[in-house]
C-alpha cells in the first residue's frame, strides 16, 4: 500500500498498519496472527490485520501523537516549532529541552535549548477561532530565530474547532521564504502516539527534502533519537557516512535525506513511514533486514546493507573482525548472567530487539511487555518482521502483552515471572517495578545495546543494576501501592475487558 | 548592545506554567486522594513529566504520576461525546485503585464537547462515592486557577456545609502551589514547623505532612485561614469566609530568614490571638540556633577571596520572586537588578504585588516586571545593567545558556528545575534559609575553578 503523501494529513497507524494496543498471549502467536507471508491474514487485503484486539473499560494516562512531534520537529536544531494550543500543550517543552541538551551533550554538538512556541490559546479563541495567534506565533519564531522551517503542531483543541492550519502555513510559506509545515498530531486521532512519529516524517518528507536530489553514493540516513553515535564508526568499516536525523539533525541534514543511498534506522516502530516514503518517492534504499541487535539481527544488518551499497567484502570483514572480539568478554558475561532472569517493557519493534540481545547474553526471558504493536510495517517486507524474527532466533516468549504503558496489567504480568531486572525506555513502569523491588536499567541512549558492542554494554550494564536491587528491595518493604488488594490478587491482568466484552 | 524588548504578543516560548488540568497535582498533593482525568491520551503524562518529573524529579506518589486513570479521549469520544466513557472509567477506577479521594478533572476535549461531567459524577455522589470534579480545560486557564477549582471542588462537593464550633489555634494554610513550586514539600513541612512552634495547629492539607483526607475535613473547625502568598489561595480565603464565615489572614510575602519569619510569626500571633510568652521563646530558641550558623557562615561571606555577586535578578512566580527578593536584599544586602513574575497573576493583584517591591527595605525601592514569554524575559535580561560584575540569577532551567552569556551564576529555584534533584530540601522559614545560603554560595564556588 503507497504511501499517501498528497495530502498534509498523515494516515495513522491504525488505518496503514491496523495497529493495535491491547493484546495478550504467546509471541509466537502474535507473530502468526499478524500479517507478512507466514501469518493468517492472507487474503485481508493490506488494511485488514485482523488482530483481535482486547478493549478494557479501565486505563491510565497514556502518550500523545503531539509529543511525538515535539521531540522530534521540535528538536530539530535550526528550525522552530509552533504548537497551535492552548498553553498545557506546551508544557512538553520542559522534557524535550532536557532530553534535547542531555542529546547534544552527549553527541558532542553546542548545547542549547530548543525552539517551542506555544500559540496559547484561550476560551475565546476555542469560540472565534485560532489562526490570528497561529500566524503572528508562526512571524514571531521567524523573527526571532531567523530559522530555516517553521513546523506547526495541531492540538486537541483545533483539531475540534476546526482551524485551517494548512491555509495559514501556505500563506505564510509563500510570505516568509521558506518551508512552514503543518503536521497533524491531535491527540484523539489515533490510539498509538507513534502517529506522531509518521506526522512528523510525513511533513519532512513533503516540504523540506530535497526534490531533484544529486544522489550521495556513501551516505545512509540513520533515523533515530537522541542516541550516541553509534552508527558512524561502525557504518564507517563499510565506508559509508551518516546522516542521523530527525532529533538534533539541522534542516540541511533532512533536506538531503532523499540525496542518500540508503536508510537505516535503530527502530522499526521510528523509521518504518519516512524509510518507506523516501524509497517510494526518491528511491532511497530502506534496508530491509532485522534490526541491528544481537549477533544474528546485525550480522543480517551488516549484509544487507554490504549489498545495497555494493560493500559485501567489507561488511563481511568487519563481520569477522567483531565477532573474534566481542567472544572473549560474551562468554565471560554469559557465564556471569546464568540463572538472571529478565523483564523487556518498550516500545514494539525495539522490544522485539532487546529480547533477543537478552537471550543471547543468557539471560532468561519469560515475559515481554510491548506498549503497542504493528501487525505490519509500511514496507510490508518479511525480511522487516521482527517479531518473527524474534520468535525464530531466540525462540518463544510465553508472557507476551501488549499493553499500552498500562501499569495496574504491570502488577499481575510481573508476579508471572518474577523477574530480576526490567529493560524499560518509557516513564510509568519502573516506579511500579522499583515499589515491588525490581531495579529497571532505563535505555535512555537507545544505542548502547545496538551492534556487537552493544551485547557487551547491555551485559555490563544488567551486572551494574543488579547490585541496585539492595535500594529496591530495602523500599519493597516499605512501599505503598495505590491498587486494591482484590485487584493485586487478581492473577488475569485482562479481566476487566474479559468481562466488558461478555456483558 | 541595542537589544530592544520586543511587542507583546500572544506567543509563549519556553514556558513556565501548566494549563488548568495542570491541577491534577493539586489533587495528587494530598495524601491517599487520586485523580482521574477525562482527557486526551496525553494531557496526564504531559503535566505529570513536566511539572514534577523535569522539575526536581518530585516523582510520582501514591497515584503513579502520568498513570493516573484516563479517559485517553479518541475519536469516538469527540465525535458521540465521552460522559458514557467517563461514566465507565469510574466505576472501573473504583474496583481497581485504593483512595480516599476521587478527583475528576477534565481537559479541552471534554470541556469543548460539553460532556455533562457533572451529572456522571453527581452519580457516584449519590451512591456515597467519595468522588469531585473541577472543569479543567486547558483553555480556561493556567495550573495556578485550575489550582483554585480544584481546591474549591473539594470544599464544596466533599468537605461540605459545616455549622458546628471552630477551635481556636487551628488554622488552614493555603500557600505555594503544590508540584510547580519545586520545593514545596520541604517548605510546607517548614512552614508547618514554625506555626506549630508558637502554638498553633497546621492544617498544612498538601505534602507528606498533611493529615489527608480527614485533615480536609477539619477545615470548616479551623480558626482562621492563612493566605501565604502574594494572591494564591486569596479566593479560596474568600470562599471559606462566605460558605463558613471564616477569618482569613493574608501575608504576600514567605518569610526567609531569622528577620522576615519572626515578624510573620509575630504577625500571625498577633491575629489569632495566641500567648506572647510561647511565640517568643520559639523564636529566641530558632534565633539562637540560626544566628550560630549564620556567624559561621560570616567569616566565608567577610573573607572570601574570589569575588561574590553583589546584583540578582529572580525570575519566577510571585510567591517566590517577593520572598527571595526580601531575603536577598534584607538579609544578604544584594541589589535587586532585574525581577520578573512569571505565572501571570490576574489582573486586580498586579498593582499590590507592584507596591510590595516598592517597599522590600526601607532604603530599597524596586521595580517589577510581568512577562510569561521567555524570549522577552531573555531579552529584558540582556539589557539589564548589571554593574561591573556578573549577577546572579535566581530562574529556571531555561536561563542556563542565559546566564552563561552573562557569565553569572545560576541557582534553579523554580518550574522548569530539570537540573536539580530535591526531595524536603527547602529555601524557606529558618532552616530553609541556612539550605538557601548553602545552595547560593556552592554554586558560586564549585564554579570558580
Amino acid at each position: 500500500m503507497a504511501i499517501n503523501l498528497k495530502t498534509p494529513v498523515v494516515e495513522s497507524r491504525e488505518q496503514r498498519l491496523g495497529t493495535i494496543i491491547a493484546w495478550d498471549g504467546t509471541a509466537s502467536e502474535l507473530a502468526e496472527e499478524s500479517g507478512y507471508a507466514r501469518g493468517s491474514c492472507a487474503g485481508c487485503g493490506p488494511k485488514a490485520r485482523k488482530l483481535c484486539e482486547i478493549r478494557g473499560p479501565f486505563t491510565q494516562g497514556s502518550i500523545c501523537s503531539e509529543m511525538m512531534v515535539e521531540c522530534q520537529a521540535g528538536n530539530v536544531r535550526d528550525a522552530v516549532t509552533v504548537q497551535h494550543s492552548p498553553i498545557g500543550c506546551g508544557v512538553g517543552q520542559v522534557i524535550y529541552n532536557s532530553i534535547f541538551r542531555n542529546g547534544l551533550a552527549a553527541r558532542g554538538l553546542p548545547v542549547q535549548n530548543l525552539h517551542l512556541i506555544s500559540t496559547n490559546l484561550r476560551e475565546k479563541d476555542m469560540v472565534y477561532g485560532g489562526l490570528d495567534k497561529l500566524e503572528r506565533s508562526v512571524r514571531d519564531a521567524f523573527e526571532r530565530h531567523h530559522p530555516k522551517a517553521i513546523f506547526i503542531a495541531t492540538s486537541c483543541a483545533t483539531g475540534i474547532i476546526g482551524d485551517d492550519v494548512d491555509g495559514a502555513a501556505s500563506k505564510l510559506e509563500a510570505e516568509l521564504g521558506i518551508p512552514v509545515i503543518p503536521l497533524h498530531c491531535e491527540g484523539f486521532k489515533s490510539k498509538h502516539w507513534s502517529t506522531g512519529f509518521d506526522a512528523t516524517q510525513h511533513g519532512i518528507v513533503r516540504q523540506i527534502v530535497k526534490k531533484n536530489p544529486k544522489k550521495q553514493e556513501d551516505l545512509v540516513n540513520v533515523i533515530n533519537l537522541w542516541g550516541s553515535d553509534v552508527f558512524t564508526p561502525m557504518l564507517a568499516e563499510l565506508g559509508l557516512r551518516t546522516n542521523y536525523v530527525v532529533d538534533m539533525a539541522t534542516v540541511d541534514e533532512l533536506a538531503q535525506l532523499s540525496e542518500a543511498v540508503a536508510t537505516v534506522s535503530h527502530c522499526y516502530t521510528l523509521a518504518s513511514y519516512m524509510a518507506q516514503a523516501l524509497e517510494q518517492e526518491y528511491g532511497v534504499i530502506e534496508v530491509k533486514a532485522p534490526q541491528p541487535y544481537g549477533t544474528a539481527g546485525t550480522d543480517a544488518w551488516l549484509r544487507e546493507i554490504g549489498r545495497v551499497t555494493h560493500r559485501e567484502e567489507k561488511a563481511e570483514a568487519y563481520i569477522e573482525k567483531e565477532h573474534a572480539r566481542i567472544a572473549p568478554k560474551l562468554a565471560e558475561l554469559r557465564e556471569k548472567l546464568k540463572g538472571i532472569k529478565g523483564y523487556v517493557a518498550t516500545g514494539s519493534a525495539y522490544a522485539h530487539a532487546m529480547v533477543e540481545v537478552l537471550r543471547e547474553l543468557g539471560v532468561q526471558v519469560d515475559g515481554s511487555l510491548v506498549f503497542h504493536h504493528d501487525p505490519v510495517y509500511d514496507s510490508q517486507d518479511p525480511r522487516q518482521d521482527t517479531l518473527s524474527h524474534m520468535v525464530d532466533n531466540a525462540g518463544e516468549v510465553e508472557n507476551f502483552s501488549v499493553s499500552n504503558r498500562q501499569q495496574y496489567q504491570f502488577y499481575a504480568l510481573l508476579q508471572k515471572v518474577h523477574p530480576d531486572f526490567i529493560i524499560i525506555r518509557h516513564n510509568g513502569l519502573a516506579p511500579l517495578a522499583s515499589r515491588l523491588g525490581i531495579p529497571a536499567i532505563p535505555l535512555g541512549d537507545e544505542h548502547h545495546p545496538l551492534g556487537y558492542q552493544g551485547l557487551l554494554n547491555l551485559g555490563e550494564s544488567i551486572l551494574d543494576v543488579l547490585a541496585h536491587k539492595k535500594f529496591h528491595q530495602d523500599l519493597a518493604a516499605h512501599a505503598r501501592l495505590p491498587y486494591r488488594k482484590e485487584w493485586l490478587a487478581e492473577p488475569d491482568p485482562y479481566i476487566l475487558a474479559r468481562e466488558s466484552a461478555n456483558h | 548592545m541595542t537589544e530592544i524588548v520586543p511587542e507583546k504578543t500572544n506567543s509563549i516560548e519556553q514556558i513556565r506554567y501548566g494549563c488548568a488540568i495542570g491541577a491534577l497535582h493539586s489533587a495528587t498533593a494530598i495524601p491517599r486522594v487520586v485523580p482521574i482525568t477525562h482527557c486526551g491520551p496525553g494531557c496526564a503524562d504531559k503535566q505529570f513529566m513536566n511539572l514534577s518529573f523535569y522539575n526536581g524529579f518530585q516523582g510520582g506518589g501514591y497515584g503513579g504520576g502520568a498513570v493516573v486513570p484516563s479517559t485517553n479521549a479518541t475519536e469516538r469520544e469527540v465525535v458521540f461525546g465521552g460522559a458514557d466513557r467517563l461514566h465507565e472509567l469510574i466505576e472501573a477506577t473504583l474496583k481497581v485503585i485504593d483512595a480516599d479521594l476521587y478527583v475528576v478533572v477534565t481537559g479541552c476535549i471534554a470541556d469543548l464537547v460539553g460532556d455533562d461531567v457533572g451529572s456522571v459524577v453527581g452519580e457516584f455522589q449519590r451512591q456515597g462515592v467519595p468522588i469531585v470534579y473541577a472543569e479543567t480545560g486547558g483553555f480556561r486557564g493556567n495550573n495556578f486557577t485550575g489550582h483554585e477549582l480544584v481546591v474549591k471542588a473539594i470544599i464544596d462537593q466533599y468537605v461540605g456545609d459545616y455549622e458546628g464550633p471552630r477551635t481556636q489555634g487551628t488554622v488552614n494554610l493555603w500557600s505555594l502551589l503544590p508540584v510547580h513550586n519545586t520545593f514545596w514539600r520541604g517548605d510546607l513541612e517548614e512552614i508547618k514547623r514554625i506555626l506549630e512552634g508558637i502554638g498553633l495547629k497546621v492544617n498544612v492539607l498538601f505534602g507528606h505532612e498533611s493529615g489527608g483526607v480527614s485533615e480536609w475535613k477539619e477545615i470548616p473547625k479551623a480558626q482562621f485561614n492563612l493566605v501565604l502568598s502574594p494572591w494564591l489561595g486569596v479566593s479560596v480565603a474568600q470562599h471559606l469566609e462566605k460558605k463558613y464565615g471564616q477569618t482569613f489572614l493574608h501575608v504576600p510575602a514567605i518569610p526567609i530568614g531569622a528577620k522576615e519569619t519572626g515578624a510573620f510569626l509575630r504577625k500571625v500571633a498577633d491575629f489569632a490571638g495566641l500567648p506572647k510568652e510561647k511565640v517568643e521563646a520559639f523564636i529566641t530558641a530558632e534565633e539562637k540556633r540560626y544566628y550560630l550558623y549564620l556567624e559561621d557562615f560570616s567569616d566565608f561571606y567577610a573573607e572570601y577571596w574570589w569575588g561574590l555577586p553583589a546584583k540578582f535578578a529572580v525570575v519566577g512566580d510571585s510567591a517566590y520572586n517577593l520572598a527571595l527578593t526580601r531575603f536577598l536584599v534584607n538579609q544578604l544586602g544584594l541589589i535587586p537588578g532585574k525581577q520578573i513574575i512569571t505565572e501571570n497573576p490576574p489582573d486586580d493583584v498586579r498593582e499590590g504585588i507592584r507596591e510590595e517591591y516598592r517597599h522590600i527595605a526601607d532604603d530599597v525601592a524596586t521595580e517589577v516586571e510581568f512577562e510569561e514569554d521567555s524570549y522577552a524575559i531573555h531579552q529584558s535580561l540582556r539589557a539589564t545593567d548589571f554593574g561591573h560584575k556578573p549577577p546572579i540569577i535566581f530562574g529556571t532551567t531555561w536561563e542556563r545558556d542565559l546566564a552563561k552569556e552573562l557569565k553569572g551564576a545560576l541557582v534553579e529555584v523554580g518550574f522548569p528545575a530539570s537540573y536539580e534533584v530535591v526531595l524536603d530540601r527547602s529555601y524557606v522559614g529558618y532552616r530553609g534559609a541556612l539550605s538557601l545560603l548553602e545552595k547560593i554560595y556552592t554554586t558560586i564556588v564549585s564554579a570558580s575553578a
